[in-house]
């Protein structure tokens, strides 16, 4: 039991209001998509099983709130996180160069052991609208930027035509799983079930 | 780990992240459970072995640990767990701790609901079920939150509605919760869900709660049930808190409706079908009416969000535009002029949207209310709104093209145009402003145009009334453009022929000539003198170009009227006098006893300059009111002598004085300057100027130059050579000129 692998990976999806942080969970995990907006309150996760190179892992996806004030109880929830997703809007500028200020932040607030080799995705979202004539952020833009911080893969992805989203996602987990090895010793070992039970128990003290 | 969530001593966000880690763990022990099930113990068996933890807080997250694998294994129905463990959560009546337990179950039961279309319905229950645990999960969590601020001292109230301000997601993600369901369809949104939290957020009657919660309904439903539910959604509005910021939850509000209608076009029928337009400005009045205290500014700016909406919304309804300013009158009604800066920053808020959404103040001047609006300014503002108005209309090159918009305009800049009652005066303003404001106001004049001349002519006296109001300081800056724009009409008179049987009110030149000559005087009297002999000597110029004597004769008149009584200054006079010599020479329509008596005057005015120097000047520039090189043009060369002789004796004169008072030199020039008239009449035939007046004219400056009183001028010294070398030139020319000059020895 000893050498068991850790198989659960935590994924934080961050980026501006608005840019499709659930959608591409929604479309991922669940297979839907709607176009109606609804804003996101605080941090949720939802969990989808997947094989990277014949390991199955539980990928626990945490979708975040794009506006601010729904971010009320502050980040901690970054805490373990093996893979940070950046979303923009390819007809949105300002997403784009708000880019770097999420990734400072999660840096700051995450702060994992290996700050230069954190694993980060860039998703370029909406690439589908007005069959990309609004598209503001060129694609060799977004991908200049993703060389700049040290070779962040990057991805074109519509969560509503479901482009891209799959193979996205792959790369997410692969790259959270290479980033697993490090803290797989601070992962408890497995507990017998009489153990547990009167673990709990013990604390029974009133 | 779970017996330390037991703590209070806490912050939210400490809390939360103690909270974070054992969320982890429990993950762990959530996989390990499960394992344990397929190893033969029953879900069920687990679900009451945990429940003999002894602590109540680890039991219960244990409990929805447990019951979570439970769900996911249908051993039970989704919605039997679910309601036992919603009640069992009533155990916990800490706020913090009881909000974070519910916040827990919230989220492993999230994927776990028997939504519609998920795999939990049917045995599991129905979307119904589902609501109705995300309600009560989410009902007593608001309890929790807002029963929160009656705990521990008085004295600690900031820092606790500082926490409960932190914890606030925890209660809004249970509506995020709502949202996210597949099977909350319109109807159940409507019928349901929605009436449900608004009762929950409506009784609370905790200021925070309401004003957070409000926000998370708008931010997390979508815009079509918004729009479908906003007679329910605004009836809330109006019984919050009287001390809540509704005016900021409205306003989201209308700018969610308003990016939903801009982004999907299709959806506008829909806006019409529900009136959307008309319950959104009742929904203001009322909240406006429930709320006493609310200051203006937010009155006000209440009136901006649902004019920016209507804006968006309605682009083409202006009526909707103008009931929209209207209601902002009403509530102004007996403020008088708004004080507040805050209040004034709206206000101006509210008169640019209109300006930045058609980019065409004649839109805006149908706006009947307006007016209205601007009036509660006070002047500072008042006169900024209206420089942002004729900005508007010159970055547009908007043309305002009739009269009655003219004298809407105007009166909508009158703070800008005319002193008003209770405005500073004149002294108290910085005078910069004030240039910079009447030279926005001067340069407005130009987009005030038709092309059919009988409106142009009503939008000129339009304009003159209004501006005649603004006292002598703006005169100086807007009549003069008013002139041009009038002589402008006159050209295009002239040019398509007159109707010689203009009806009553239709412009005709003589019309346009007797308000020019009004207008000119009305800037005579300022006084601007100076400014109105140009002026006069203009007009005179036109009146020319359309053959109307008597008329150019007036102008005349009245620009020696003026010359006489008010200009004074002996260079003002000098400047004066040529341009009243230059504008004479080029008349052609007076007959000889007019021309005589113009240019009698004219000379006689030339001999009594101050300087001896400019008398000589004037007086033989007046040589050419006698000799017109055009076809047709006078030819007196008799008198053309006359003058230049005159000339010559004032330059005598001078030269005399300047050898009394040794040093200056100037006079010589005088003779050379002479010396080129002549020879200018010589050329163009002139039979009175000989060659030997001017062998005479070249033998006498030679001789002056050599005098000793005369001190040494290089620069006459090579005006006299050029001059010579000139003659020399046409000399040599071998023409019939040349044979002229022949005679003449150099």
């Amino acid at each position: 039991m000893a050498t068991r692998k850790r198989t659960l990976l935590k994924v934080i999806i961050l980026g501006d209001s608005g840019v499709g942080k659930t959608s591409l969970m929604n479309q991922y995990v669940n297979k839907k998509f709607s176009n109606q907006y609804k804003a996101t309150i605080g941090a949720d996760f939802l969990t989808k099983e997947v094989q990277v190179e014949d390991r199955l892992v539980t990928m626990q996806i945490w979708d975040t709130a794009g506006q601010e004030r729904f971010q009320s109880l502050g980040v901690a929830f970054y805490r373990g996180a093996d893979c940070c997703v950046l979303v923009y809007d390819v007809n949105v500028m300002k997403s784009f160069e708000n880019l770097d200020n999420w990734r400072n932040e999660f840096l700051i607030q995450a702060n994992p052991s290996d700050r230069e080799n954190f694993p980060f995705v860039v998703l370029g979202n909406k690439v589908d609208i007005d069959g990309g004539n609004s598209r503001v952020v060129a694609e060799k833009k977004a991908k200049g930027w993703c060389t700049s911080k040290g070779n962040i893969p990057y991805f074109e992805t519509s969560a509503k035509e479901d482009l891209n989203v799959e193979a996205a996602f792959q790369c997410i987990a692969k790259n959270a799983l290479k980033n697993e090895t490090e803290e797989e010793i601070y992962l408890p070992d497995t507990i017998d079930v009489n153990n547990g039970g009167s673990q709990s128990k013990s604390t029974c003290e009133c | 780990m779970l017996a330390e969530l037991r703590t209070s001593k806490l912050s939210p966000q400490k809390y939360y992240e103690l909270y974070m880690k054992t969320f982890d763990e429990l993950r762990m022990l959530e996989v390990f459970f499960r394992e344990e099930t397929k190893r033969g113990c029953t879900n069920a068996y687990l679900y009451e072995l945990v429940q003999h933890a002894g602590n109540i807080l680890p039991r219960l997250y244990l409990l929805c640990t447990v019951g979570s694998v439970y769900i996911k294994s249908k051993d039970a129905p989704a919605k039997e767990v679910l309601k036992d463990l919603v009640e069992m959560c009533r155990g916990i009546q800490h706020p913090i701790r009881g909000l974070f337990l519910r916040s827990y179950l919230s989220q492993i039961s999230k994927d776990k609901l028997p939504d519609a279309a998920s795999e939990f319905e049917g045995e599991g229950g129905t979307v119904v079920d589902a609501v109705e645990f995300v309600i009560q999960n989410f009902t007593e969590m608001n309890k929790l939150w807002v029963r929160m601020q009656h705990q521990g001292p008085a004295r600690e109230k900031e820092k606790r509605e500082k926490e409960r301000s932190e914890l606030r997601d925890l209660v809004g993600k249970n509506l995020h919760v709502l949202s996210q369901l597949e099977g909350v369809d319109l109807g159940m949104y409507r019928d349901m869900v929605l009436p449900r939290v608004l009762e929950q957020v409506v009784n609370c009657k905790d200021e925070l709660a309401q004003y957070y919660l409000m926000d998370c309904i708008i931010q997390v439903f979508p815009d079509e049930y918004h729009l479908q539910t906003l007679e329910t959604l605004l009836g809330a509005c109006a019984q919050l808190q009287p001390t809540v910021d509704v005016k900021t939850v409205m306003s989201q509000l209308m700018e969610r409706l308003s990016n939903y209608a801009a982004s999907t076009p299709q959806v506008l029928a829909d806006f019409l079908q529900v009136e959307a337009f008309s319950k959104l400005s009742e929904a203001v009045v009322k909240v406006i009416e429930a709320q006493p205290d609310m200051p203006l500014v937010g009155a006000v700016s209440l009136h901006v969000s649902l004019l920016t909406f209507t804006l968006r919304v309605h682009v083409d309804r202006l009526d909707y535009v103008d009931q929209v300013l209207g209601a902002c009158v009403k509530k102004l009604e007996g403020v008088g002029k708004v004080k507040d800066s805050k209040a004034t920053k709206q206000i101006i808020a509210l008169l640019s949207a209109p300006l930045e959404k058609y980019n065409n103040v004649v839109t805006v001047l149908t706006l009947t209310n307006y007016p209205k609006v601007m009036e509660h300014l006070d002047y500072g503002t008042n006169k900024v709104m209206a420089v942002v108005i004729i900005q508007s209309i010159m970055k547009n090159g908007t043309f305002i093209m009739e009269a009655d918009k003219v004298e809407a305009l105007f009166e909508l800049l009158k703070e800008i145009i005319q002193d008003s009652d209770g405005a500073p005066t004149l002294d108290e303003l910085d005078e910069e402003d004030f240039m910079e404001e009447q030279n926005l106001v001067a340069r407005l004049v130009q987009m005030l145009t038709n092309k059919d001349n009988d409106e142009m002519f009503k939008i000129l006296l339009t304009a003159r009334k209004h501006f005649l109001k603004g006292g002598p300081k703006r005169l100086g800056y807007t009549l003069p453009p008013l002139v041009f724009s009038a002589l402008k009409l006159v050209r295009l008179l002239q040019q398509q022929g007159e109707n010689s049987e203009a009806e009553e009110g239709a412009a005709s030149s003589q019309k346009v000539f007797q308000f020019l000559l009004q207008t000119v005087e009305a800037l005579s009297a300022v006084p601007a003198p100076e400014l109105a002999l140009r002026l006069y000597l203009q007009c005179a110029e036109a009146a020319n170009d359309s053959d109307l004597e008597p008329v150019a004769y007036e102008f005349f008149t009245q620009a020696f009227v003026l010359y006489e009584e008010e200009i004074a200054d002996s260079k003002a006079q000098v400047t004066a006098i040529h341009l009243i010599i230059g504008t004479l020479q080029r008349m052609n329509v007076f007959g000889v006893e007019n021309r005589d008596t113009l240019t009698h005057k004219a000379t006689g005015y030339s001999a009594k300059l101050l300087k001896k120097p400019d008398q000589c000047r004037a007086v033989y520039a007046c040589s050419h009111l006698f000799w017109v090189e055009v076809e047709g043009g006078v030819r007196d060369g008799e008198r053309v002598l006359l003058c230049l002789k005159r000339a010559l004796r004032i330059a005598n004169a001078a030269q005399q004085m300047a050898s009394v008072t040794k040093g200056s030199g100037g006079p010589v020039t005088l003779f050379v300057e002479i010396l080129n008239k002549y020879l200018y009449y010589f050329e163009h035939g002139n039979q009175h100027i000989t060659n030997s007046v001017i062998q005479g004219l070249i033998e006498l400056i030679v001789t002056e130059l050599q005098s000793e009183n005369t001190t040494q001028d290089p620069m006459v010294d090579a005006f006299l050579a050029s001059t010579l070398r000139y003659i020399r030139f046409q000399k040599q020319k071998g023409d019939g000129v040349a044979e002229r000059y022949a005679a003449i020895e150099v």
